[in-house]
C-alpha cells in the first residue's frame, strides 16, 4: 500500500481534519477497509487459539497475526499516528514472542492479546471519527503486557539454541534467523524431528513450485526455513534445503513434477536432546504461567494448510457506482417488463420465455451484487465475547454470554455503524445491569449474571436484542435525577415507559462518578441517535431485580427472500417461508372467522383480503398457516385463506418509503405482471388476529 | 414563504399549481401508478423510479381538492421523494413581487398550502412540500 499515499499531503489532511473534529477524508477509505479486514481476521485468528490445534496450525495462526499488527503499525506510520504505531508495534512483539516459542498459547495470554486488539480497533475507530490520539492506547492493559514481556525475557545466561544438533553445514547453520533457530529448538524439545528436503528447481517456475512445496511440507508439520543452497553440477536450475519439523518425510509425500529430483533427510533427532532440556524445570518466573498446552498426539494428523480467505475491497465508491448500477439493471428490467406486459401476443410464448431468463438472470446479478455487501451478524457477535470476557474480569462478575441469530446476514455498512452503539450498551449492561457476585448469591440468583444476545428478522426490520438478569433500570433514580435536570416535573406521575426512554437524552446519567467502564452520562443519547439516523428505533424495559432489555430495530433497504407466491384479488402476493408452517388446498370451501383442520389441531383462518382490507372473497379453498417466529413469544398460528397458491421463488425485496408503509406489507418487487407485494408475516398475523376478533365481536 | 424563487406552474386537481422548482428532485412522464393494498390515506399507489418505490400522491384525499378530472401526463418528483400528478404543464415561472399571499385560515387547503397569489384572474395555489409531508405523516399516524 505504501506507494499509493504521498505521505506529507496525507499528514496534512489528517492534522487538518483532527483540528475541525471532522471525520478524516474519504480518500482514506480503502485504508480503513484494510484496517477494518485486518482486524476481523485477527479476531478470528485469535478465537482460533483457543481450540485445540496442531501445534503447526498454531504457529502459522500466530504468524498471520504476526504479519497483521506489522502491517497495522506500517499503516499507522504512513498515516501520521505515531502512539497507534507504537502500539502496534508492541502488539507485534508479544505475537514474535509467542512465534519464537518464548510465550506459549494460553487463554489467558490470548484473552491478553483479545483485549489488546480491541484496544488499538476501538483506537482505530476513535482516529476515524477525527478524534486526538492518546497517549498510549494500550495503558488499561500495561500490567498484563508487563508481565507478559517478563515472562518472555530469556533467563540468566540467555536462551537455549539446539540448532547445533542439525546435521548440516557450518555455513548453512550460520544462515538460520534467531527465528528460525528459535523454532528448530522448540520443536526438538518438543520431540519433533527436523527432516530437510534438497531440490533444484528450474528457474522459469522456481517460485510457484517452492510455494507447491513449501505448502506440502507446511501440510505435514511446520515448515521451519527456506534456505538457498549449491545445485550438483550436472544441474541447471536453482537449488533450495528446506526444513521442517514433522514425524516423517519421503519424497513420495512431496507432489513432485516429473524430472524433478528431491533428497530428504533426518536433520536432527529429538532423542539426542538432553533429557534435562526435553523436560526442562519451571523457571521461578514460568511458574506465573498456566499450565502448557496437552501434549500433541504421538502422530498427529497432518492437518489441512491454513487456508488464506483472499479478501474483496472495495472502497466506498465504488459500491456506491456498483449500487447506481444495479438500479439502472433494476429499471431495464421494469421496462422490459411493461413493454412485455403491454405487447404480448397470447399466441405466442417466446417473449414470456425470454422474460423469464432475463428475470432470473437478473436476479442473479442481484443477488450477487447484493451479497458482496452482506456480512454476517456473527462478526458483530465476535467482537462483544472478548470484550465481555475483559470487563468480567476487571469488574469482578462473572457473565454467562449466548448469542443467537448470528447467521443472519446484514449489509456491511449498516452492521459497521452499530457496532459501536452495541459494545456501548453490552459495557452498560456489564457495568451497571449485573450486580456483582455476593450480591446476586443474597437475592437468590445464580453468581454469574447472564446477558443474552439475540438478532432476528421481523418483517422489514431486523432486531437485535439485549437482555441481561440484573437489577434492572432504577426507576425512582431515574425519576429523580429527571426533575433535578429539568426534563420531569416534580410532582407528576411518569409512566416507566417515559423513565426508561429518559435515559436515552444527551447528558442524562444517574452515576454520580463515572467508572472505568461507562457512566459518563454520554453514550445512550448518542446510541439513540445513531439507531435513529439509520432509520430504526430502540425500545428498553426493565423490572426490578429480574433484568432489562434493550430492543434494537432497523430497516432492511434491500435483501432477497424466499416466499411462497399467492395470489388474491387479481394481485400477487408474496410470504416469506420462514414463517409457512404449511400450504393446503382442497376442495372444501372456508370463509373468514372458519376453524380449519391442520395437523389435527383446529386453528381459526381469515381471508387475506379481510387482513389487507380488501374486498372479501365469498369463500376461498387454499389456504397458508403462518405461525410467529422467535423462542420468546408464545408461537401463533393462523390460516390465512388465498385465491390460488402460485408456487415458490426468490425475490429481490424492496422496501417501501415511509409514506407507503402499508400494514402488513414488508415491500415489494416488481414482476412481469405487476408489482408482487410481499408481506409481513408477524404483521399479517397481527392483522389477523384483529380481524378474527372483530368478527367475534360483531364490529 | 419567499417570492425570490422560480415555479414550475402545472395543471393539476384542477388547480393552477406552484411547485417551488427548489423543491422538485425532477418532472418525468407519467407512469401507472401500481395500488398499494392498504395503502395510507393520501397515497394512490407506488411508481418505480431510479429503481425505488416511489409513493403518488391521491389529491382527491387532500383536503380542498377534487379528483384530477383526467390521466396525469407528468409527475413532478419532489426532494422528500414523493410523486404529485400533474395533468399537465404549463412552464416555469418567477411571480411578480408583492402578489403571493399567506393562505386564508378559513381555506380548506390550509394544511398543504404555500401560499395563494392572484394574477389576471387567475388564482395559482402554492404547494408546500413540507406541509404536504407533515399531512401525509399525521395521516399515516391517525390510520
Amino acid at each position: 500500500m505504501g506507494g499509493r499515499f504521498r505521505i506529507p499531503d496525507s499528514l496534512d489532511r489528517c492534522r487538518c481534519h483532527h483540528e475541525r473534529g471532522q471525520l478524516l477524508d474519504q480518500s482514506f477509505d480503502d485504508v480503513w477497509a484494510e484496517c477494518e479486514d485486518l482486524f476481523a481476521q485477527a479476531r478470528k485468528t485469535l478465537a482460533s487459539l483457543k481450540e485445540i490445534q496442531p501445534a503447526h496450525v498454531v504457529q502459522a495462526s500466530v504468524n498471520a497475526l504476526f504479519r497483521t499488527t506489522h502491517t497495522l503499525k506500517g499503516m499507522a506510520g504512513m498515516l501520521g499516528f505515531p502512539s497507534f504505531s507504537r502500539a502496534a508495534h508492541r502488539m507485534e512483539d508479544i505475537f514474535d514472542l509467542m512465534r519464537q516459542g518464548r510465550l506459549r498459547s494460553t487463554d489467558s495470554l490470548v484473552e491478553t492479546l483479545e483485549a489488546g486488539m480491541m484496544a488499538l480497533e476501538a483506537g482505530l475507530n476513535g482516529l476515524r471519527r477525527g478524534r486526538p490520539e492518546p497517549e498510549d492506547y494500550l495503558f488499561p492493559l500495561r500490567k498484563q503486557l508487563g508481565e507478559l514481556e517478563a515472562l518472555a525475557r530469556p533467563t540468566e545466561g540467555g536462551s537455549q539454541d539446539l540448532t547445533s544438533l542439525l546435521d548440516l553445514p557450518p555455513d548453512l547453520l550460520k544462515a538460520l534467523s534467531e527465528y528460525e533457530r528459535t523454532r528448530v529448538t522448540a520443536l526438538l524439545m518438543s520431540g519433533m524431528p527436523i527432516h530437510g528436503a534438497t531440490i533444484c528447481l528450474e528457474f522459469a517456475t522456481f517460485d510457484e513450485r517452492l510455494r507447491v512445496l513449501n505448502e506440502a511440507l507446511a501440510a505435514l508439520g511446520e515448515l521451519v526455513s527456506t534456505l538457498p543452497c549449491d545445485v550438483p553440477e550436472d544441474r541447471e536450475g536453482l537449488g533450495f534445503l528446506l526444513l521442517a519439523g514433522c514425524p516423517s518425510l519421503d519424497a513420495a509425500m512431496l507432489p513432485l513434477l516429473e524430472g524433478e529430483l528431491v533428497g530428504t533427510a533426518l536433520l536432527a533427532d529429538p532423542s539426542r536432546v538432553p533429557e534435562s532440556l526435553r523436560n526442562p524445570p519451571a523457571a521461578p518466573e514460568e511458574e506465573a504461567l498456566p499450565p502448557a498446552p496437552e501434549p500433541e498426539p504421538a502422530a498427529p494428523p497432518p492437518g489441512p494448510p491454513v487456508q488464506e480467505v483472499e479478501i474483496l475491497r472495495l472502497p466506498a465508491h465504488r459500491v456506491e457506482a456498483l449500487e447506481a448500477r444495479l438500479m439502472a439493471v433494476g429499471q431495464l428490467r421494469d421496462a422490459a417488463s411493461l413493454l412485455l406486459h403491454k405487447g404480448m401476443d397470447i399466441r405466442d410464448d417466446r417473449p414470456a420465455a425470454l422474460m423469464n431468463q432475463i428475470q432470473d438472470g437478473l436476479l442473479e446479478v442481484q443477488k450477487s451484487l447484493l451479497q458482496m455487501r452482506m456480512v454476517r451478524v456473527e462478526s458483530l457477535f465476535s467482537r462483544i465475547e472478548p470484550m465481555v470476557k475483559s470487563l468480567s474480569r476487571d469488574t469482578g462478575k462473572p457473565v454467562k454470554l449466548a448469542f443467537q441469530g448470528g447467521d443472519l446476514e446484514l449489509e456491511r455498512g449498516l452492521l459497521g455503524r452499530l457496532t459501536d452503539p452495541f459494545l456501548h450498551l453490552v459495557r452498560n449492561a456489564v457495568d451497571h445491569g449485573l450486580e456483582p457476585p455476593s450480591e446476586r448469591l443474597a437475592l437468590g440468583k445464580s453468581e454469574a449474571g447472564s446477558i443474552r444476545l439475540s438478532a432476528s428478522q421481523r418483517g422489514r426490520n431486523i432486531r437485535f436484542d439485549i437482555r441481561d438478569d440484573g437489577r434492572g433500570f432504577d426507576l425512582a433514580r431515574i425519576e429523580t435525577r429527571g426533575v433535578t435536570l429539568g426534563l420531569l416535573k416534580a410532582g407528576q406521575a411518569h409512566t416507566p415507559e417515559r423513565l426508561h426512554r429518559l435515559t436515552l437524552e444527551p447528558g442524562f446519567s444517574t452515576q454520580e462518578r463515572a467508572s472505568q467502564i461507562s457512566g459518563r452520562g454520554v453514550g445512550m443519547d448518542v446510541v439513540r441517535s445513531e439507531i435513529e439516523a439509520l432509520g430504526g428505533e430502540i425500545h428498553l424495559s426493565s423490572e426490578a431485580r429480574r433484568g432489562s432489555l434493550i430492543r434494537l430495530s432497523i430497516p432492511l433497504s434491500r435483501a432477497v427472500v424466499s416466499c411462497l407466491k399467492v395470489r388474491c384479488d387479481r394481485q400477487s402476493f408474496g410470504i416469506p417461508l420462514g414463517n409457512v408452517v404449511r400450504v393446503q388446498a382442497g376442495d372444501q370451501v372456508h370463509r373468514g372467522g372458519d376453524q380449519v383442520t391442520v395437523f389435527g389441531n383446529s386453528i381459526p383462518m381469515e381471508s387475506l383480503q379481510a387482513c389487507l382490507g380488501l374486498a372479501e372473497p365469498d369463500g376461498q379453498r387454499s389456504f397458508v398457516v403462518l405461525s410467529t417466529q422467535g423462542a420468546s413469544a408464545r408461537s401463533v398460528e393462523v390460516a390465512i385463506g388465498v385465491d390460488a397458491i402460485l408456487g415458490r421463488g426468490e425475490v429481490l425485496l424492496r422496501s417501501l418509503p415511509e409514506l407507503a408503509h402499508a400494514a402488513g406489507i414488508m415491500g415489494g418487487s416488481p414482476q412481469e405482471d405487476g408489482i408482487l407485494w410481499v408481506l409481513d408475516p408477524e404483521a399479517t398475523l397481527s392483522l389477523a388476529m384483529n380481524s378474527l376478533m372483530r368478527r367475534v365481536a360483531h364490529v | 414563504m419567499s417570492e425570490h424563487r422560480t415555479w414550475l406552474h402545472a395543471k393539476a386537481a384542477g388547480m393552477d399549481l406552484l411547485i417551488a422548482t427548489s423543491d422538485l428532485r425532477e418532472v418525468v412522464a407519467s407512469a401507472p401508478v401500481s395500488p398499494l393494498p392498504g395503502r395510507p390515506a393520501g397515497i394512490a399507489g407506488v411508481v418505480v423510479y431510479e429503481g425505488e418505490f416511489l409513493p403518488v400522491l391521491a389529491w382527491d384525499e387532500l383536503p380542498g381538492c377534487v379528483a384530477p378530472p383526467g390521466r396525469p401526463q407528468a409527475l413532478a418528483v419532489l426532494r422528500p421523494r414523493l410523486g404529485i400528478p400533474l395533468e399537465r404543464l404549463v412552464g416555469t415561472t418567477d411571480l411578480p413581487h408583492g402578489i403571493l399571499r399567506e393562505p386564508e385560515e378559513s381555506d380548506p387547503a390550509l394544511p398543504w398550502l404555500g401560499g395563494v397569489a392572484h394574477e389576471e384572474g387567475q388564482v395559482f395555489r402554492l404547494l408546500d412540500a413540507d406541509r404536504l409531508v407533515a399531512l401525509l405523516r399525521r395521516f399515516r399516524g391517525e390510520h
